[in-house]
């Protein structure tokens, strides 16, 4: 499913179909997934189409830069330490279209639940995008249409044990990694105090020989995105 | 240096006249470029420029008031002659002076931005634009209404989008025969289905009141600005329909009447 394919093309794996087919001198772009139909007339012979993982913020609707990801368990890390766990993040999926100089972005859905929630308080905090994750300590087996895994190094910085139970991101700038059986995102944690922490992804594949994805936002021409976010309400 | 050009003008005053003269230029020039980067983004780019201008011929004209004096002007019958001016015309100017000062703390104080949606003295819709005299609203019917800013300033102001998030309300009234913990567990999966219902603050469904017709449900949901409409339009729908698929009716008004037996009437 994830990779660039030619024009005209027919990608079916459960429970999504793609396809783009010639239709007089148009195309016609079809995606079907559960309870979600799309369905575009494309004016243009096209070359190439890009199916990828993307950032996990345009769906239902794009209202907010943020990705919050909760632990299921918290964990409590030792102080003036740097650790590596691994969390599961949801996955949007988007097609793009090749330009003369890049890819366009013609359509993004997703398979799982959508939930939003409030980091920090109403008048200064941040709506999210919300997601609940296991905590793994090796490659856990996730769907890649559904889930991909991040890898989290959690550096603490201060003198005291802090207890983490979630990790706000500007997912704006994820960088985000794909092969066959697996999507993949790389982010570090530093933990100042208990209360205050720096978020930032990381440019690295989680394994050797994965494709980097995409993204909707590194697409955009003159984008200067600003990776770091400063966990300001507590870990 | 000390010789005399014209009555007891010499060549050292022309030269501290032209320093002064180059100096009010300068901070002129400088305050103009920090007003420019400082109110860039606050205000219109036109009425940043007559802002500019008046500041910079201002600071010009001070210094040129300073000049004279240093030369040997009298400027007392000038200083009459404008404090009596600046009376009348401050007089004159009452309202529209109240509405410039109005505007420039309204724009310091910003308690509205463009595009925001507001209340402003009972006037809803959104921002169109903050000028220096008035603040101009589109209201939801579509109507352009102009408020002068000193009624902007010295009004109550709610702004409904000032934060990230926002609570909405409901109240479901259901029939006392129905059950109304399975109605609230009906409730609870639909907010908790809807993606934009947030998980927190977490939303709150209670038993608030017994009525006289109904079992009064409260729930309270939290949206995020953007959209919080929008989920309190389709919710309340969903919950109607959800409620009435599992049998359970949201009662009209009813009172018991209890009629005597014919023999105690007669």
């Amino acid at each position: 499913m994830f990779g660039y394919h030619e024009i005209p093309a027919d990608l079916e794996r459960d429970p999504i179909s793609i396809s783009i087919r010639r239709r007089d001198e148009s195309l016609l772009y079809r995606r079907e997934i559960p309870a979600d139909r799309m369905e575009k007339i494309l004016l243009g012979k096209g070359s190439n189409m890009a199916v990828n993982p993307v950032e996990p913020l345009m769906k239902p609707r794009e209202i907010t830069p943020f990705l919050m990801i909760e632990f299921e368990r918290s964990i409590t890390v030792e102080p003036r330490s740097k650790s590596r766990l691994l969390l599961a993040f949801p996955v949007e999926i988007g097609v793009f279209l090749s330009n003369t100089t890049g890819y366009d972005l013609l359509d993004v859905f997703s398979l799982v639940k959508q939930k939003f929630t409030l980091y920090g308080d109403p008048k200064n905090g941040v709506v999210c995008k919300h997601w609940k994750s296991g905590l793994y300590f090796s490659k856990p087996s996730l769907d890649p249409l559904r889930a991909g895994v991040m890898e989290l190094v959690i550096a603490n910085n201060s003198g005291v044990w802090v207890e983490v139970s979630k990790a706000v991101f500007n997912a704006r700038a994820m960088k985000i990694y794909y092969k066959d059986e697996l999507v993949s995102a790389s982010a570090v944690m530093k933990i100042a105090s208990p209360q205050v922490a720096e978020t930032d992804f990381a440019d690295t594949p989680l394994e050797d020989g994965m494709q980097k994805s995409a993204g909707v936002y590194s697409q955009q021409r003159l984008a200067i995105i600003a990776g770091k976010f400063v966990m300001e309400w507590g870990t | 240096m000390r010789r005399v050009l014209y009555g007891d003008v010499t060549v050292l005053d022309l030269l501290v006249v032209a320093i002064v003269a180059l100096l009010a230029v300068g901070v002129a020039k400088v305050l103009a470029i920090y007003l420019r980067r400082t109110l860039k983004e606050r205000m219109s780019r036109g009425h940043l420029e007559i802002l500019v201008k008046v500041v910079y011929y201002g600071t010009v004209v001070v210094a040129a008031m300073i000049a004279l004096a240093l030369l040997g002007f009298n400027l007392s019958g000038l200083m009459v002659a404008g404090g009596i001016a600046g009376i009348v015309i401050g007089f004159a100017s009452q309202r529209i002076v109240g509405n410039l000062i109005s505007g420039v703390f309204l724009i310091i104080e910003r308690p509205i931005t463009i595009g925001n949606q507001v209340n402003i003295d009972g006037v809803m819709g959104f921002v169109e634009d903050i000028n220096i005299f008035s603040t101009i609203i589109r209201t939801y019917d579509g109507l352009y209404v102009r408020l002068p800013n000193e009624t902007v300033f010295t009004t109550h102001i709610t702004n409904y989008v000032a934060n990230v998030a926002r609570r909405f309300e409901y109240v479901v009234g259901i029939r006392y025969s129905d059950d109304a913990e399975k109605a609230m567990r009906i409730i609870g999966k639909l907010v908790e289905e809807h993606p934009f219902a947030l998980i927190n603050p977490p939303p709150e469904i209670f038993v608030d009141n017994l009525g006289e017709s109904s079992v009064d449900i409260v729930v309270r949901v939290w949206g995020p600005i953007s959209v919080w409409y929008e989920v309190r339009k389709t919710l309340l729908w969903k919950i109607k329909k959800a409620l009435e698929a599992e049998g359970i009716e949201i009662p009209f008004p009813q009172r018991v009447i209890w009629q005597a037996p014919s023999s105690e009437v007669s």
